[in-house]
Formats: structure tokens, sequence, C-alpha cells
């Protein structure tokens, strides 16, 4: 009987680290994911697009609400000032003022570039997939200036509508994402955004850079940095419509 | 008298009816050969776009053609079904698909494809995909999440039997599905745009692809043999008298590929004209030997006129001679391109060198010659008859001569 729970005292003790890292990491991205995006978020954000031959910087302004619902208008260059996205749900439209039209964009358009971005609209459209499709196991934890920093693997449900074959995520304890890395079914890595400069903004810890690239690529990159942010703002109601969509609304 | 005459004077210079003889046959026997390799070669090319989900008769919401969207799919397509099963001969076999035009994706790329929602056991002689060379293998009835796609795509997507899709499309009620989807199979066609422009998922997946149960968008129905030309027409007739109440569209495989159709037109009009060029170097040169008969005869013409020969006799004498020459050159040429163009059309002949030029005209990689009696009856009578006709110069020349004329000549 003794023996028995010295076996049992034992191999608690042995498997103890490895239950933790088994363990499941859902509540830590849903964390993050409402940490990085708040209840509703307002915010200016500088894009800057690096190719080998050009690099081309444009200004945005930003409204998000919840898990789906976002608004960007471009600020400047004043030759892309006004054109627009809103995100509905899974839906995106797009308004070019130059035409004065919003165009709903058909699947056939979701996976090409967002604005000429390494950033597709998928990456826009699915943000709540992260949450809604994928198992998070936890990986890999360590500490740094005291936080904990999470690793995840995270793998898609069989039959969930995601390209991918698996994500990595890196989070930190108190929600900031740091890295999100796209495999694809072959445990390639096709491509890799990671978050630098974590300041503080809009009331909270969160990166000031965002860098999106492809693998394998040292020229072509996007990087976002926030100019201005604020979280939990009261935002006007309807503001996620189209019509806002077309009468810029600021 | 005319006929022994004229065969006798034929072989008075067994060398120039030789090569005279040699020239029609290889005229005759080219444009028989030419004819049935085109034939082959359109027939090839029609059965191959018959194959390609197209079907004898097709029915379809009359908006679909286009604008092929789920909106316009067909209005309760299992009554259809069961009307066309009464309509058509027995031996007919009838499919509905889901065919919508979509997006399919992996992590590395994205296309354009049409979605093609099918019963798998139904497609068996109906379409290409029936019995196309398959890595892995076809998707059964009511597979929820397979998928097969064509060799060229999978090539494009680096991807392989086992691996995953995500497909996204417009649903039924309009807003945007996708769903992902298993490998089963990786298709092979002739035709490598065909590989590229087709995925296909059962048609139960199809369905909740669409969000909407029974949204087949078209019915294609693959006929027996003796009812595919000749007999279409009546037949797609009646289809569309029964079907009126369900205000669909029903089309023959003519209707439904105007292309094509226009396409084999032309064949039979360049075909004659082919004919004609032909006859035209032959003709050229038929004249010139019966002239040169004629006139190393002259002295002999002359004779025949003061003993007493009419010239109308003359000029029969002289059509004769070209008339065994013609028939026994057409009579050749005929045979032995008839022969060959047989054992081809058994045989087949192989392009698989220039795979990647037949390819792009939508041509099958082997031709079967095949012959058909309308053409070689006809390149037998132009040769006949124009060889007949452009003979009537040296024979009238041959008439006119006068015994004082031809003797003077000497």
């Amino acid at each position: 009987m003794k023996y028995r729970m010295l076996c049992c005292l034992v191999s608690m003790i042995v498997l103890f680290p490895l239950s933790v890292c088994a363990e499941d990491g859902a509540p830590i991205v849903e964390k993050a994911f409402e940490y990085m995006r708040g209840e509703t978020s307002v915010a200016v954000v500088e894009m800057t697009i690096q190719r080998p031959d050009f690099t081309r910087t444009m200004v945005m302004k930003s409204w998000t609400k919840g898990k789906t619902d976002a608004l960007f208008f471009i600020e400047s260059p004043p030759r892309d000032a006004g054109n627009g996205t809103l995100k509905k749900g899974r839906d995106m439209w797009i308004f070019n003022p130059k035409v004065n039209r919003t165009i709903k964009l058909p699947p056939s358009m979701m996976s090409q570039a967002w604005m000429g971005s390494d950033f597709s609209n998928d990456d826009l459209s699915k943000t709540d997939s992260l949450v809604e499709d994928f198992t998070h196991t936890i990986s890999n934890v360590r500490e740094e200036n005291g936080l904990k920093i999470y690793d995840l693997a995270s793998i898609p449900h069989e039959g969930a509508a995601v390209v991918w074959g698996k994500l990595e995520l890196t989070i930190r304890e108190d929600g900031v994402l740091l890295r999100e890395a796209f495999f694809d079914e072959d445990n390639q890595l096709v491509k890799e955004m990671i978050t630098r400069e974590i300041a503080n903004l809009g009331g909270r810890l969160f990166p000031r850079v965002w860098i999106m690239k492809k693998a394998g690529e040292t020229e072509r990159f996007t990087q976002i940095t926030y100019k201005e942010l604020a979280f939990d703002e009261a935002l006007p109601p309807n503001l996620f419509s189209l019509s806002s969509l077309k009468t810029k609304r600021r | 008298m005319f006929t022994q005459l004229a065969w006798r004077n034929i072989w008075r210079n067994p060398r120039r009816t030789a090569i005279i003889l040699t020239a029609i046959f290889i005229g005759v026997f080219s444009m028989i050969i030419f004819a049935a390799f085109s034939r082959g070669m359109a027939d090839g090319m029609v059965d191959n776009a018959i194959d390609n989900l197209v079907g004898h008769i097709k029915v379809q919401h009359p908006d679909y053609r286009s604008d092929p969207d789920i909106s316009h799919r067909l209005p309760d397509p299992n009554a259809i079904t069961a009307e066309l099963k009464s309509l058509l001969p027995t031996g007919a076999k009838i499919t509905p698909r889901i065919r919508v035009e979509g997006v399919v994706a992996n992590a590395r790329e994205t296309a354009g494809v049409e979605i093609v929602g099918i019963h798998p056991g139904m497609e068996m002689g109906v379409s290409f995909i029936g019995d196309a060379p398959m890595d892995g293998r076809l998707i059964e009835d009511g597979d929820k999440n397979g998928i097969v796609m064509g060799a060229a795509l999978a090539d494009r997507f680096q991807t392989e039997v086992g691996k995953k899709l995500v497909l996204t499309t417009q649903q039924a009620d309009g807003e945007t599905g996708s769903r992902a989807f298993r490998i089963r199979g990786i298709y092979r066609s002739e035709i490598e745009a065909t590989e590229k422009a087709y995925v296909f998922i059962s048609y139960t997946a199809a369905e909740q692809l669409m969000g909407e149960k029974n949204c087949a968008t078209e019915i294609a129905v693959t006929l027996p043999k003796e009812y595919r030309n000749g007999r279409l027409a009546p037949l797609v007739q009646k289809c569309r008298d029964a079907l009126e109440p369900y205000h669909v569209s029903v089309n023959g495989w003519k209707d439904l590929m105007p292309a094509i159709s226009a396409y084999l037109a032309m064949f039979d009009a360049f075909l004659y004209i082919w004919f004609v060029v032909v006859f035209i170097a032959m003709g050229f040169g038929i004249v010139n030997t019966v002239l040169m008969a004629v006139y190393e005869r002259m002295r002999e013409f002359g004779l025949l006129k003061a003993i007493g020969m009419r010239p109308s006799w003359i000029v029969r004498m002289v059509l004769g001679e070209s008339f065994f020459l013609l028939a026994a050159g057409c009579a050749a040429g005929t045979i032995c391109g008839m022969a060959v163009t047989y054992y081809y059309g058994h045989a087949g002949i192989d392009l698989g060198a220039f795979a990647q030029g037949v390819k792009m005209w939508g041509m099958s990689r082997v031709i079967f010659p095949a012959i058909e009696i309308g053409d070689v009856v006809a390149a037998n009578a132009v040769v006949v008859v124009l060889g007949l006709v452009v003979s009537i110069y040296p024979a009238v020349k041959a008439a006119r001569f006068t015994p004082v004329e031809t003797m003077r000549q000497n």
C-alpha cells in the first residue's frame, strides 16, 4: 500500500511538468485575443510595404469591435486617401472613393494581398478563426523579465476551413502576442508575423511594430507601426456599416 | 470500238501512262487520307468536348449559361430527372451535377476553379472523370470531405493525395461558404486545361458546401450511339416540350458548344476546298499529258479523219483514254487510301511527339482516322468529273485537226 502511494506520488511528480506541457492553450489564446483587440479599439497605424525596388508607406485609421468587426481608412498618401475596408463577420467590403463604389470581396479575392501588403484579405477576415478553428497546446513555457512566455502549437480542427497545417503562437503571460507563424501541412514555414517594441499604448502594454514576412524572403515584408491606439472607447452606433464605409466617417 | 481503241492507245506509251496514273493515285490517296485524318481529329475533338462534362443533352436553368451562379439552379431536379427517364430511350444515362465557380486554396497557392459536385457512380461512361486515370481513387457517393483534383493543379499546389484543400464559394443564400476537404485522388486528363479547371466533390458534399439540399445546376444526359447525331434534334425537342412547365433550357451538344459545331461546318468546307486544290495541281498534269499524247499522234488523227472518222468520235476516244487513266488511278488510290485508314483507324495515330501543341487545340493525343463514305465519293467524283472536263480541251483540239494540216506538219 505504501509502495503504491509512493508510486503514485513519484509518477505525479514526474508527470506533472509533462501534463503542463500538454495543457490546453485555448484560454491563453482567448485572453491574448481579447487583450490585443479590447472590446473596441481605435488606432492610427503606419503601414510600410517593403519591396526590393520600392517602399510604400501609408497611414491608416482603424476601428475594431469585438472579435469580428473592423473598419479601416487610408489617410495618406493623398493619392490613396479615403480607400476603405469594412469587415463584418467574415465578409469584407472595400470602398474606392475614385469610383465611389463599395465592392464585396468575392471568395476569389480573399487570399489576395490586402492593399498590396503581405497581409492577405483572409488574414484580416478570418481573425476569429484562430480562436474557433484550432486546438491550441502549450509546447513550451519560459520566463523573461518575470513574465511567462508561452509557445503554442495550434492545429486546425479536422474539417475546419483552414489552409494551414499548423500555427505556432508565442504569447506573453499578460496577453501580448509576440509571434505567429504559419505552416503548411508538411510543416514548412509559409509566413511569419512578429511583433516588437512593446510599449505602453492605449493604456496597456502593446507591441508598437508588427512585421509580416513570407518564409525565405529578406527584402520583402510589411511593417505596421502603431502611432496612436486607444481601447474600449465608445464607438458611434452603426459605425461598422456600408454607409459609414461610403461616407468615410471619422 | 472507242473503248477498245482508247484502252489500246493508253498502253502505247506505258511510261507516260504510269506517270500520270501515279499522279492521280497520289492525289486521290492523299485526299482520302487527309479527309479521314481530319474527320478522326474532329471526332476526337467532339468526343473530348462532350466528355468534358457536356454530355449530349443538358438541362439547365435558362440563365445558368450566361451567369453560372448557384442562384440559377434547377427547380426540382428530382422531378426533372424522373421526367427525363420516361422520355429518353433505354440506355441513356442521366446524371445531375452541382457546378459552381469557387476558389481552392492550400497554404501556398490559391486558384479559381469550377467546383463540380457529382454522383461518382453515375459518371462512369458519361464524363471523363468517371474513368479518368487517377492517383489515389475517385470519391465515393456521400463522401463528405473527399475531393479529386487535376494533376496539373496538384503540381502547382505542390500537394498530393491525403493533403488538405479549402474550397470557398458563394452559398445558395448569397453568403460566403468554405469547407475543408482531403484529397482522395488526383486525376489526369488528355487536356491540361481540364486538369486545371475542375475539382470534384461528391454531390452530398456539394450540397453541404452550398448550404442547400438538392441544388443541382444541371442534368446531363449521355445517349446511346445511334441517337447522338441525326436523331438528336427531335429528342431534344421532345424533352423541351415535356419540360416546358419547369421553365428550364434543354439543349443538345451542338447548341451547347457552338464553337465546336461552327468548327465542324468549317471543316467540311475546308475539306472540299482541299480536294479542289489537290485536283488543280493534278489537273494540269492531266491536261499536259493528254495534250502531249494528242500532239504526238497528230498524223494518226489526220489519217483517221481522212478515212472518215467523225470529229465527235475522236473526242469520245480521247475522253475515253482519260477516263481509263482517271478510273484506274482513282481505284488504286481509293483502295490504298481505305486500306491505310482502316489500319490506322484501329491502331490510331499517336501524336505524342506534338502533344504540347495538340493539347492546346483540345484534340486527342491519339487520333483514329475515320472514313466517311461521302468523303470518298466526293474525292473520286471531283477527280473523275473534273478530270474529264479538263480533258475536253485536248480532245477538241484533236478533233479539229484536218488531214491536210497534219500531213503538212511532218
